[in-house]
């Protein structure tokens, strides 16, 4: 018998451990949340025009924080309503599973804001270009759906698939939208922010509301 | 190396499977059948299988009920199966020790 066996059966036994505590908030209002707040913000941004690089950025920062503010208080409140502890582990594991990706959006934005800051140092407004408005947000699409996709190996399988469609809608949108030009650029920005951060997740939120079978006391 | 701890492994658990199975509801209170077919990629078969055996040796209880129109199957370890899941554990504990290098 292998001298290692009994530490690797260990090992198996605490990764099991570990994947079992899965995270099991209500997702079906926080996801109409996100996809109403996405459609919302797409809609007043194009009619608002918000095309300036810096403003495009400050803008969907600024929406992303409140959506992201809104699914907190709902965990919040699930969690306290269950008499659980909102920091549990598998609220834990899933932020962390989510950071890297969500970091690297958010880096991904700031280089805008930098860049920006640096025209203005110079006193040269940027003008709206193709890579503010369709590559960063079909950027953001990708890396988000890797966050979720990341965060959904510890919750319903569903998750993950809603993180490879967001990952192949992007991609898809790359290919069918990373050489648009002219006046397209601004429907293509907001369309892009509106359909997969608004629409699809009020669609899978409604989704999870009729089908979500499984009770929240993880 | 003494084997007194290998024969005392309980032959019920030490089985991939239903070790897999021990190891889930250890960390949670229960947890679905789809849940835990899901997570071990299990068929429906093998699950139901190793579910009934660890529930013959009164390791696991098996909740039966309906939501939203639909079964739902749930498990949860007994008492006297968390106790030979710890056990177990502190078995595998003491095999470690005697095979680490002194």
């Amino acid at each position: 018998m292998e001298p290692n066996w009994a530490a690797e059966h260990l090992q198996v036994i605490r990764t099991l451990m570990e994947r079992s505590a899965l995270y099991r908030r209500a997702l079906a209002p926080i996801m109409i949340l996100a996809g109403s707040i996405g459609i919302v913000a797409a809609a007043a941004g194009y009619y608002f025009s918000i095309v300036q690089p810096v403003s495009f950025v400050i803008y969907w920062f600024s929406i992303g924080a409140a959506a992201v503010c809104g699914a907190f208080l709902m965990s919040r409140r699930q969690a306290w309503q269950q008499s659980e502890p909102f920091w549990s582990p598998p609220t834990r594991r899933v932020a962390q599973a989510m950071l890297p990706a969500l970091f690297a959006g958010f880096a991904l934005g700031a280089l805008v804001l930098l860049s920006g800051a640096s025209a203005a140092a110079r006193e040269q407004a940027p003008a709206p270009n193709r890579i503010v408005l369709v590559c960063l947000p079909l950027a953001w699409v990708i890396l988000y759906g890797c966050a979720i996709h990341a965060a959904g190996f510890f919750m319903q399988r569903g998750m993950r698939l809603f993180g490879w469609g967001m990952v192949l809608g992007g991609s898809g949108g790359f290919l069918a939208l990373g050489t648009q030009t002219g006046p397209g650029l601004v429907v293509a920005g907001f369309g892009i922010m509106g359909f997969f951060f608004g629409a699809l997740h009020l669609a899978y939120g409604i989704y999870l509301y009729f089908t979500e079978q499984r009770r929240n006391d993880a | 190396m003494n084997p007194e701890p290998f024969l005392q492994l309980d032959r019920v658990i030490h089985e991939k499977g239903r070790l897999a199975i021990m190891s889930m509801l250890a960390a949670s209170p229960e947890l679905s059948f789809t849940e835990l077919r899901d997570a071990l990629a299990m068929t429906d078969g093998n699950l139901t299988t190793h579910i009934r055996t660890l529930q013959e040796t009164g390791y696991l209880s098996v909740t039966k009920s309906f939501q939203n129109n639909r079964p739902l199957t749930t498990c949860s370890l007994t008492t006297a199966g968390k106790k030979a899941f710890t056990s177990y554990i502190n078995l595998l504990e003491q095999i470690i020790q005697q095979t680490r290098p002194k």
